[in-house]
């Protein structure tokens, strides 16, 4: 752990977000098939990529912000 | 501390009023699978509501308020990063194939996977965690009714245990997530209304913000140094955010169990990303008390962090307020409780009684069995909730066995969804093995963030090594259960394909 004890506490939100963004693409890529199986209609508002998205980019902020 | 007619009349009237709500759903259960998964009708706002009551504690909110007042909301990161990216994952990848699998518990999916000893070893570790938390919970309920109002510590345990166990073996979990979600909406209403009196006695958000950041800087940092005891970052990440937390969102029977009763795959999957919206605005409940206590107490005040939550309760809020607080309280706690119960009476009659006392009864046999198991685990919690309190280390005990498994587990979970050619030897040795290793880990006293990174990755590495020199599993066992498997499944895809010839 030596080696890490000089890395600075700014790094954790270089590398929460750079984690954040790898899980926004993740998000990104599930197929729409896939998003909507088992939903009754195919309403935009029931696309869970966009939920999911919403969380993230509300995340990245607050990690931001603090 | 004194006790104003109003509060005991909330206290009271939430009590009686949460057993005759909860007592409505007995009619609709007649099979096991309205008992076990609410007949899989549950819609995705009861899922999400019902998957944060359970997940609200009242142990969170007086541990987390003091964490919050001396760590500050570095604290917060068990509610975000601890949380969040857990959900996603767990909805997006992990709750799809549960919930195609038709099975009503996680280890019963890793015995479909792997093998019956796999799901044998998990389901009796959480099954027997869980039914020990029962005893913690309902001695923690009596104690906070003894304490607040004065009722005999015997007659509080029993009130509780009464009011939950009735709802729960009668409703079974229809009537666990409906009340979840009255609960959860207790427990907001009397987090926001602590954060609507703190403010007003601060003078205003933005000048309780700004003196908090000149009196205690650092409490407004989410990460602290690598020399922090508790809460160093990169433990934060890699061993909170990267293993204990997917583990517990995606492996934890009490949260999985409300998504495999949705009506459909959307609903399981939407039910937790919906949760995750709740999730995020918990710190305000649990952390900005630590924040008041901070700024509003002296010193002398508050010796223990843990005093923090109750002397705001004592010192910031006036008669029915406090009440309400103490309601919000008592609803964490039934609200984890009931859900405890359900969970386990699920997974010793699923898991253990199915499978190794009576294999081909009928539904009704095992209905009455899950009820009867719900209804010993009441009583045992009964008995049991006072011997917590004469070894107050088991609590901490259950939870590092507990975390001895979570990395292992997730590392089994994981490369059982993702990879087809992890087989079932893989899966009991990495299983076994990394169970060892966070076990030899923590002997050297290792940071728990660290052992439970660092036992997942053994797990992982050693189900991929046992995995490549076994020999693969026939596809027939591996169908509905991988991740991509169908572009490897030849007859699937004849099949589809012969579909699509029409």
């Amino acid at each position: 752990m030596s080696f890490f004890e000089h890395v600075p506490v700014f790094s954790g939100k270089v590398l929460i977000t750079f984690l954040y963004l790898l899980l926004a693409f993740w998000v990104i890529k599930r197929s729409k098939s896939f998003i909507y199986e088992g939903a009754p209609t195919k309403r935009n508002w029931r696309d869970l990529r966009f939920w999911a998205l919403v969380l993230i980019g509300i995340q990245i902020a607050l990690y931001l912000i603090f | 501390m004194p006790v104003y007619f109003i509060d005991t009349f909330i206290i009271v009237f939430y009590m009686g009023g949460i057993l005759v709500f909860g007592l409505f759903f007995r009619k609709y259960v007649s099979t096991t699978e309205d008992f076990f998964l609410a007949g899989k009708m549950l819609p995705w706002w009861v899922i999400g509501f019902s998957i944060i009551g359970t997940n609200i504690g009242a142990y969170d909110y007086i541990g987390a308020a003091g964490g919050a007042f001396r760590f500050g909301i570095a604290q917060a990161n068990y509610e975000w990063l601890g949380a969040i990216p857990a959900m996603i994952v767990s909805a997006l990848l992990v709750i799809p194939y549960f919930w195609r699998s038709g099975v009503y518990t996680v280890p019963e999916y890793l015995g479909k996977r792997y093998q019956e000893s796999v799901r044998t070893i998990e389901a009796f570790i959480y099954g027997l965690f869980l039914v020990a938390l029962l005893g913690i919970f309902f001695w923690a309920s009596g104690l906070m009714l003894h304490t607040y109002l004065g009722w005999p510590l015997r007659l509080s345990i029993l009130i509780t245990a009464v009011i939950v166990g009735v709802y729960t073996i009668t409703g079974g979990l229809a009537a666990v997530a409906v009340t979840d979600v009255v609960q959860l909406g207790v427990m907001f209403v009397g987090g926001i209304s602590v954060a609507i009196i703190g403010f007003w006695k601060a003078g205003g958000v933005k000048v309780f913000f700004a003196n908090l950041a000149s009196a205690h800087p650092q409490h407004l940092k989410v990460f602290l140094p690598l020399d922090n005891p508790d809460y160093p970052w990169l433990g934060m990440i890699f061993g909170l955010g990267l293993v204990l937390s997917p583990a517990w969102w995606c492996a934890n029977q009490s949260i999985i169990q409300r998504t495999l009763g949705a009506r459909s795959e959307w609903d399981a999957k939407a039910g937790m990303l919906f949760a995750a919206f709740p999730k995020m605005m918990v710190p305000l409940l649990v952390i900005l008390p630590g924040f008041f206590a901070l700024m509003f107490a002296s010193p002398s005040e508050i010796a223990n962090p843990d005093q923090a939550l109750p002397w705001v309760i004592r010192n910031l809020l006036p008669p029915g307020l406090a009440g309400l607080v103490f309601v919000a309280f008592v609803a964490a706690l039934h609200s984890s409780v009931d859900s405890t119960l359900n969970s386990a009476s699920t997974l010793w009659t699923r898991d253990i009684y199915q499978r190794y006392v009576r294999r081909d009864a009928s539904d009704r046999h095992y209905l009455f069995v899950g009820r009867v198991l719900t209804g010993c685990f009441v009583v045992f919690g009964v008995l049991f909730a006072p011997v917590t309190d004469k070894f107050p280390g088991i609590y901490v005990a259950m939870q590092n066995l507990l975390s001895f498994f979570q990395g292992p587990t997730l590392a089994t979970l994981l490369l059982g969804i993702l990879w087809w050619r992890s087989t079932k030897w893989g899966g009991l040795f990495g299983l076994t093995g990394g169970v060892a290793s966070a076990g030899v880990m923590f002997l050297f006293k290792m940071n728990f963030l660290y052992v439970a990174w660092w036992s997942f990755v053994v797990s992982g590495l050693i189900n991929i090594i046992v995995s490549l020199i076994t020999l693969p599993e026939k596809p027939e066992k591996l169908r509905g259960l991988v991740y991509g498997f169908i572009e490897r499944d030849k007859k699937a895809q004849e099949i589809l394909k012969q579909k699509a010839e029409g």
